[in-house]
């Protein structure tokens, strides 16, 4: 097959293949292919001719309420030759703000009627120009103006720009290749067998690399694919129904909210008919839920997928297929097609087998980078220390993982400060910076409770502080899910000898706090 | 006791807000920080319990039930 220098014509070739045959719904509307088509060239029209011209794309924010009206938006910034950029509706704007300033205020935004406002309250250039999306799915669409600008992409060219928790309290822009995308939903596809029939029951937010598996694989192969309403996720007995009722085939969903449907007891109420394949990413399964998963629906295809964003959403994949103890881990498998791991030992050589090492990523669907960032770039993405004859990049991930006996992987943890709660990536560094831009607060130190899945942030103040209204406070800087569980405040925080806060004796603390 | 005193006096029990004068039968639940959003499913669970009704995936898709008295609008709607 031929791979489309941009992943748009994917939705070309569905349009003419599958006409109006439903391509995405939400809870308020749906649109067949052709319809995604046509929405997608009137806002790419209407982005083009506003551009400011130049080689550079100009990055497209994404800042709507999750919906259909998402998808079309980002098939528009394709159409006009730009990477998008999605952004939570619910993102506080001082975080907007400074994704804005990485962007170095040129581009585009994409939102509605309430979204200008807030964003008109915040410190947009001109040079960023805001578009309603209502206003410009009118826009009339001169086809010859956008190809003879499609034409031009190349496959080496950001598709999206995602951004994910920075140590240092500024969200990075991992930027990623049509390729990649491309080369992703062929891999899906194939290994799951997802085809026009299929019905995704998409759970990942937008600015969730985990998306990708269903927005591509739903132009790639015709398969609908059904944005479940963010709410129910609160609801999580409740998710089964929502399959049962809307005939869902393919969910890729993160383990949380697989544990939490297992742990509330639906799965054993609730036939699921239709349900053949339940893959999962972002962090770890546990075996006790995915059994109980299994056991209600043998059936089903479960696949444990894993990826860091930097990666068009995966690169190894295990497809469960034996029986596994509760308390065993789950293997996160091999590399998918077309992807190759390598894990590198503490002398940076490549690690034996059972020998522990950082997890590294070669392959088309490595990221191009972190936007506007080369430093961070440069410290990530780095030559194959193990290949000195010709350029090869690999992605550093971060992760610790070692090889088995039987070649599988198995991911055992972090190197660093980044951790998942409830499958969300966070920097604690991201935490600690917006605690300290509250008033009073004199030091802080977030250090993440395993046990009970929450955030600990330790405060030094002067004053006593309320979880609630601290929160409320946070909440101005950072998004909810990295809002901490606890807080404890301190006259004064622990130090190192080389004054550092001292971690170590804050975590260990964590036993002692209810 | 109405409906809402129900509800208000389970949510205020259970998540410990005692006597917080910011506590109120509108107040939003989730965006106040007064419930996290496992809460939600107590709260369900609460409801469907007490007042012995079902909540189905729909009703939580088409009704806002953010603060006591959308809660309790839709307890109503079911007995």
């Amino acid at each position: 097959m031929i791979i489309p220098n941009s992943a748009v014509h994917l939705l070309d070739a569905a349009a003419e293949r599958f006409g109006g045959k439903i391509a995405v719904t939400d809870e308020y509307e749906s649109f067949g292919f052709d319809r995604l088509r046509s929405l997608g060239l009137s806002i790419g029209a209407a982005l083009i001719n506003s551009a400011a011209g130049g080689y550079m794309a100009e990055p497209v924010m994404v800042y709507l309420p999750k919906s259909g009206k998402c998808v079309a938006s980002f098939m528009g910034a394709m159409y006009s030759g730009n990477p998008y950029v999605p952004i939570a509706y619910d993102m506080p704007p001082n975080r907007i703000q400074k994704i804005v300033n990485k962007l170095d205020g040129r581009g585009h935004i994409i939102t509605d009627y309430d979204g200008k406002k807030i964003i008109e309250a915040m410190d947009v250039p001109e040079t960023m120009r805001v578009h309603i999306y209502d206003e410009i799915i009118n826009e009339p669409a001169d086809e010859a103006k956008i190809y003879a600008i499609l034409n031009k992409v190349i496959d080496t060219d950001p598709i999206y720009i995602m951004f994910t928790s920075g140590s240092t309290g500024e969200p990075k822009g991992v930027t990623v290749a049509h390729r990649g995308a491309v080369d992703y939903a062929l891999w899906v596809q194939r290994t799951f067998g997802i085809d026009e029939n299929s019905k995704l029951g998409n759970q990942a937010p937008f600015y969730f690399d985990n998306s990708i598996f269903d927005i591509y694989s739903m132009l790639l192969t015709g398969a609908e694919m059904n944005i479940i309403p963010e709410k129910l996720f609160m609801f999580p007995s409740k998710l089964p129904e929502f399959i049962r009722d809307n005939n869902i085939t393919v969910i890729f969903w993160v383990p949380t909210v697989m544990i939490n449907v297992a742990n509330s007891g639906a799965l054993s109420e609730t036939e699921m008919p239709t349900l053949k394949t339940v893959a999962f990413c972002g962090e770890v399964m546990p075996n006790t839920q995915l059994n109980i998963w299994r056991k209600n629906h043998p059936d089903a295809v479960y696949a444990n997928l894993y990826g860091p964003t930097e990666i068009s959403d995966v690169c190894t994949y295990y497809i469960v297929d034996r029986e596994f103890n509760d308390a065993d881990p789950l293997p996160i498998g091999r590399a998918c097609e077309n992807m190759r791991v390598i894990i590198l030992n503490a002398e940076d050589e490549p690690a034996k087998t059972n020998e522990q090492g950082e997890l590294c990523v070669i392959g088309t669907g490595v990221s191009l980078g972190y936007w506007n960032r080369p430093d961070l770039s440069e410290k990530a993405f780095v030559q194959n220390p193990a290949n000195p004859y010709y350029e090869e990049r690999i992605y550093r991930t971060g992760d610790l993982a070692y090889i088995d006996d039987e070649g599988l992987i198995m991911y055992c943890g972090r190197m660093d400060n980044q951790v998942k709660v409830k499958g969300n990536r966070i920097e604690l560094g991201e935490i600690e910076c917006a605690a300290m831009a509250i008033d009073g607060v004199k030091g802080a130190c977030a250090v993440f409770d395993a046990e009970n899945e929450r955030i600990v942030l330790f405060v030094q103040s002067g004053s006593p502080l309320v979880l609630r209204k601290f929160n409320n406070e946070l909440k101005r800087y950072i998004p909810k899910y990295m809002l901490p569980g606890k807080l404890v405040v301190m006259d004064a925080l622990p130090h190192t000898a080389n004054d550092k806060i001292d971690r170590v004796t804050l975590k260990k603390s964590l036993s002692d706090i209810d | 006791m109405s409906i809402q005193e129900t509800i208000s006096e389970f949510i205020r029990e259970h998540f410990e807000i005692g006597d917080d004068p910011d506590f109120n039968n509108d107040v939003h639940l989730f965006n106040e920080g007064f419930v996290d959003s496992f809460g939600a499913v107590e709260i369900i669970h609460f409801i469907e319990e007490n007042f012995n009704i079902k909540i189905t995936q729909k009703d939580i898709t088409l009704f806002p039930m953010n603060t006591v008295n959308e809660i309790a609008a839709v307890v109503e709607s079911k007995i």
